[in-house]
């Protein structure tokens, strides 16, 4: 038949590897990021975890030297625990606080229209042109001992005398992650929020319930996926921060996220720094997969008819 | 008193004027439908009633109650939604209880009455299924049963057929109407669908523009529309601008008025009309400009030389033939007393 030149450009036998990529069904279109992701993600992991079972010294890897030593001894170690502990509450405490902070924020975006809501997305989308480190750095300047923005303006409003000591505490950590990992969680809750069907609300105000029991009833449950979505999102990055811990903790609080760059950066130890980020990022995995995993039990009424 | 009592009600869009004036009363027990096409305020009204918008102007009474600036959930008012608006995230059960486990009724009684409910449109087997395990039909009769479990006076449905396919469609309106009678339930549905309409209602709301053009029962819409929008809406209709000598109307012999001379419109239905041959007396004369036929009729569209043909649909007897295009005839009525002379105009019409 003469009328082929409709067909799609295939894949042929003398057809190059460029070829494949731009036009061939199948995984051929993914190749590219295939190969960033295992250069530069699979590839790394893989040696790091190699470098927690290899005994290393002065950045050379003693050959035949496998050994589950060194995890043994961090799994003993009172201290990775109680870094482990700390980092975990952190993690869990600031994000339960992005979640009652952002919520309500994402939810007047959804109520919003005009001006206002332009100026509620600006708000909370203008930190992130800036990086972490710089607000990091802001809040040092805004909790920082007597000079600190905070005690100075409370100081001359005459509500207290003695500076409050928040920086170096736990407190400080909490209060700069919430606030430096909130856009993550209100990004996905407004999407979800903004697009919902407000006839649910109309159906619920019929069937006699009130605002508030709508917003519980309603509003809340079906916005979970969105919940979920988003607290899995920032408890993966509070849990393996290390910069906020390190800047606003002080120089004698560490977690594990921390304390892998100490181990590695500043210590040299990468034997221990590897152990621990094997240690971070596994738990890491875990809980989140956890979180993922109850979610879904909790949404299952998402899924489709079967 | 009438149960549900609209009092000129107005409501206006920014610029956009969506009501003007709509009174209506719908006695106890008696389905009445709001028909219009898409942007004609029939959905608004009924949100109105429902009290998901305030109205600009006008007041909303139902048993006796002035419930214009009620709260929606203070109404008591069942509304069924266009695509149902269950709950995804609830089961089949526990969508129905939604209202009875807001009244914090005991649970024994909520039990009991979400049965009877889920019994009422037979879906006791599908409780514990979620909105989105269900079919089109199922779906709305969860919507149906999650509202009648309040046991409402007053029920208003918006589009409810709309979602389903035809077959099912049709077996839910019949379905749907004997539930509502046997209830004895206040109904108003809002469809842009006049089958549907006349199938279903008590009385039919014909509506345009955010107006009320008339309100009738269904064979009355039929059989005396008010005016020439009406007439085209329900069913087909010819709208003829006719001149009228000495009382009577010159092209229809035997229809008598009490108007002057001078021209009147006047709705004749396609069935009211019968072809003879070309130079019959009275009537029009024209060419047949296409022939469709639907098994027990064939239908005609006849030229007769204005700017719309007339239609006309003739009854087939078993082996009659159809009337071949280009054939010169004559259009008769077959009865004078069937056609209906307008107030108005032939304007406004599809």
């Amino acid at each position: 038949m003469a009328g082929n030149s409709l067909a799609l450009p295939t894949a042929g036998r003398g057809a190059g590897l460029g070829r494949r990529i731009l036009y061939g069904g199948g995984i051929w279109p993914a190749l590219p990021a295939i190969v960033y992701v295992g250069v530069f993600l699979v590839v790394p992991m893989g040696l790091l975890l190699a470098f927690s079972f290899l005994t290393i010294e002065r950045g050379r890897v003693i050959a035949d030297s496998f050994t589950l030593a060194h995890f043994w001894k961090a799994l003993n170690d009172a201290l990775v625990w109680r870094l482990f502990w700390r980092s975990l509450w952190v993690a869990v405490v600031s994000t339960l606080c992005t979640l009652l902070l952002g919520y309500p924020v994402a939810y007047l975006y959804a109520e919003l229209s005009g001006i206002w809501r332009t100026l509620t997305i600006v708000a909370i989308m203008s930190p992130l042109l800036t990086s972490a480190l710089v607000r990091t750095y802001a809040w040092l300047v805004i909790l920082g001992g007597r000079r600190g923005i905070l005690n100075q303006t409370l100081i001359s409003l005459g509500l207290i005398t003695q500076p409050l000591r928040i920086l170096n505490t736990d407190l400080a950590v909490l209060i700069g992650m919430t606030q430096i990992h909130l856009p993550f969680m209100i990004l996905p809750l407004l999407a979800v929020l903004n697009a919902r069907d407000r006839r649910l609300e109309e159906a619920s105000y019929n069937l006699g319930a009130g605002r508030v029991g709508t917003f519980f009833r309603v509003v809340v449950p079906t916005s979970l996926p969105a919940i979920v979505a988003g607290t899995a999102l920032v408890f993966a990055i509070s849990y393996t921060n290390f910069i906020i811990p390190q800047l606003l903790g002080g120089g004698n609080y560490s977690t594990l996220a921390l304390q892998v760059y100490e181990q590695t950066i500043v210590v040299l130890d990468w034997t221990r720094g590897a152990v621990l980020a094997t240690i971070l990022l596994s738990t890491c995995f875990l809980f989140v997969f956890a979180i993922v995993w109850a979610g879904n039990r909790l949404t299952r009424w998402n899924e489709r008819a079967r | 008193m009438a149960h549900i009592q609209l009092v000129g009600i107005d409501k206006a869009f920014a610029a956009n004027q969506v009501l003007r004036g709509c009174s209506l009363a719908v006695e106890k027990r008696e389905t009445v439908t709001l028909l219009g096409p898409s942007g004609c305020g029939k959905t608004t009204l009924l949100r109105v009633v429902a009290g998901f918008l305030a109205p600009d102007a006008g007041g909303v009474i139902v048993g006796g109650r002035d419930i214009t600036w009620e709260r929606p959930n203070r109404r008591e008012v069942g509304f069924v939604f266009q695509n149902y608006a269950l709950f995804p995230h609830l089961t089949v059960r526990r969508n129905v209880a939604y209202g009875l486990a807001v009244r914090r009724r005991p649970r024994a009684e909520v039990a009991r009455r979400v049965d009877a409910a889920l019994d009422l449109v037979s879906l006791t087997d599908f409780a514990d299924r979620y909105p989105a395990q269900l079919s089109g039909g199922q779906q709305q009769r969860v919507a149906i049963a999650r509202s009648l479990v309040l046991e409402p006076q007053v029920l208003l449905l918006d589009e409810p057929f709309n979602a389903l396919d035809a077959k099912l469609r049709h077996a839910m309106q019949v379905e749907l109407r004997k539930l509502i009678t046997r209830l004895g339930i206040t109904a108003i549905f809002v469809t842009h669908d006049q089958e549907e309409a006349l199938t279903i209602s008590d009385r039919i709301v014909v509506m345009r523009r955010g107006a009320i053009e008339q309100v009738a029962p269904p064979l009355e819409i039929y059989d005396r529309p008010a005016n020439a929008y009406v007439a085209n809406f329900i069913g087909r209709a010819n709208v003829l601008e006719e001149g009228v000598v000495a009382g009577q109307v010159a092209a229809i012999p035997g229809l008598a008025t009490r108007r002057g001379d001078g021209p009147v419109a006047i709705v004749i239905r396609p069935e009211n009309l019968a072809l003879g041959d070309h130079g019959d007396p009275g009537g029009w004369r024209g060419t047949i400009a296409f022939a469709a036929a639907r098994g027990p009729t064939v239908e005609y569209e006849i030229d007769i030389g204005r700017d719309r043909p007339l239609r006309v649909v003739e009854s087939r007897r078993m082996g009659c033939p159809v009337r071949e295009t280009g054939t010169a005839v004559t259009a008769r009525v077959v009865d004078p007393a069937a056609c209906v002379l307008l107030e108005g105009t032939a304007d406004g019409g599809e």
